[in-house]
């Protein structure tokens, strides 16, 4: 569980906080929020539901956005897992690791699990799971009061938390021309499309304008190469 | 927005709308991990759906905000997003960095405007 107290918990924890912030300004109750960090355990989906609900998007259509921006997990499940399983593999145990795995575990996995005897990795990464998660709840309740406390310039600062360190993570992992352009459409549809009708803006923004960087990625650049 | 403000109801859409959607991916990753072709088309397409939908949810909360946001001028919530961008590219693409520069640019821009 030491592990769990490096910089990019640190960071993981202030984007909790955000969270906790975006909670409190929606309404959103909190030990519902709490239950989102420790079950969903992904931060985007969280802020997709949180901040859906408080857009008005309907609940189905919040359903398929969360299902869609989980699909990331599973490719950083299965380059993990022969990291986490240790030598005697139980289904259970690769599934409870398994629920750990995000962003941050992720990073950390790799950075930490080579150094860790192969019979007690299974337990190592349930420990860093679960003190990742942890400390992310603490950080989710702490935001979730703290923004009634602040004065108003912090408290605008802790509910832009999220959408700044959000935006910094897709600089970050945008590599090659369809992340650019993903990026770049989904932001650029989201406000045109905002409250259309049965509150399908996300569903239109994300699948439409992911679908048409694919597109154009695919065909589009090629054929001008 | 009252219809989930019952703290029971909110639970029951963590779990049916926010937790069993996510984990199914979990659960794939473990049971078909070996089968799974990372840079299949299909692949291509969700991971591009997944970014742009990201994209989508910052974008709607910057730009089209909904609770004590609105108290700020665009260009200010646009400053600071730009801020972050450019404290992660100036300081060797640390995170930590772009996060503090973004938030300086808000709380000063903030205070000095007497917002909120």
């Amino acid at each position: 569980m030491a592990g769990a107290c490096a910089v990019p918990g640190f960071v993981l924890v202030a984007t909790f906080i955000g969270f906790g912030g975006l909670m409190h300004d929606v309404g959103f109750p909190i030990l519902a929020g709490l239950l989102s960090t420790l079950l969903v355990w992904a931060l985007p989906a969280q802020v997709i539901l949180v901040g859906g609900l408080g857009a008005g998007t309907s609940l189905p259509a919040l359903a398929l956005a969360v299902c869609l921006s989980g699909v990331r997990l599973m490719p950083m499940v299965v380059a993990l897992m022969p990291l986490m399983r240790g030598p005697r593999p139980r289904l259970w145990r690769e599934l409870l690791c398994a629920h750990f795995v995000a962003v941050t575990m992720w990073v950390e996995g790799f950075r930490l699990l080579p150094d860790v005897p192969e019979h007690a990795r299974p337990v190592y990464s349930c420990g860093l799971g679960v003190g990742l998660t942890t400390l992310s709840m603490a950080g989710t309740a702490f935001g979730f009061y703290l923004t009634n406390a602040l004065p108003g310039p912090l408290a605008v600062a802790l509910l832009l938390l999220t959408p700044i360190s959000f935006t910094i993570l897709l600089v970050r992992n945008a590599r090659q021309a369809v992340d650019w352009l993903a990026i770049a459409l989904g932001a650029a549809i989201s406000p045109l499309v905002a409250n259309s009708p049965g509150g399908l803006d996300l569903f239109w923004a994300g699948v439409g304008g992911g679908t048409l960087a694919f597109l154009v990625a695919r065909y589009g650049l090629r054929r001008r190469a | 927005m009252s219809f989930y403000s019952n703290e029971l109801t909110a639970i029951l859409i963590v779990i049916f709308v926010g937790f069993l959607p996510n984990e199914v991916w979990r659960v794939f990753g473990v049971l078909f991990g070996r089968r799974i072709d990372e840079n299949s088309l299909l692949m291509q397409w969700v991971r591009a759906v997944a970014t742009a939908l990201l994209a989508a949810v910052v974008a709607r909360l910057v730009l089209v905000p909904s609770g004590a946001l609105v108290a700020l001028p665009l260009w200010l919530r646009l400053g600071a997003v730009g801020g972050g961008i450019a404290g992660f590219l100036a300081m060797r693409r640390s995170v930590l960095a772009g996060v503090l520069t973004g938030e300086a640019v808000l709380v000063i821009g903030a205070w000095w405007l007497g917002v909120g």
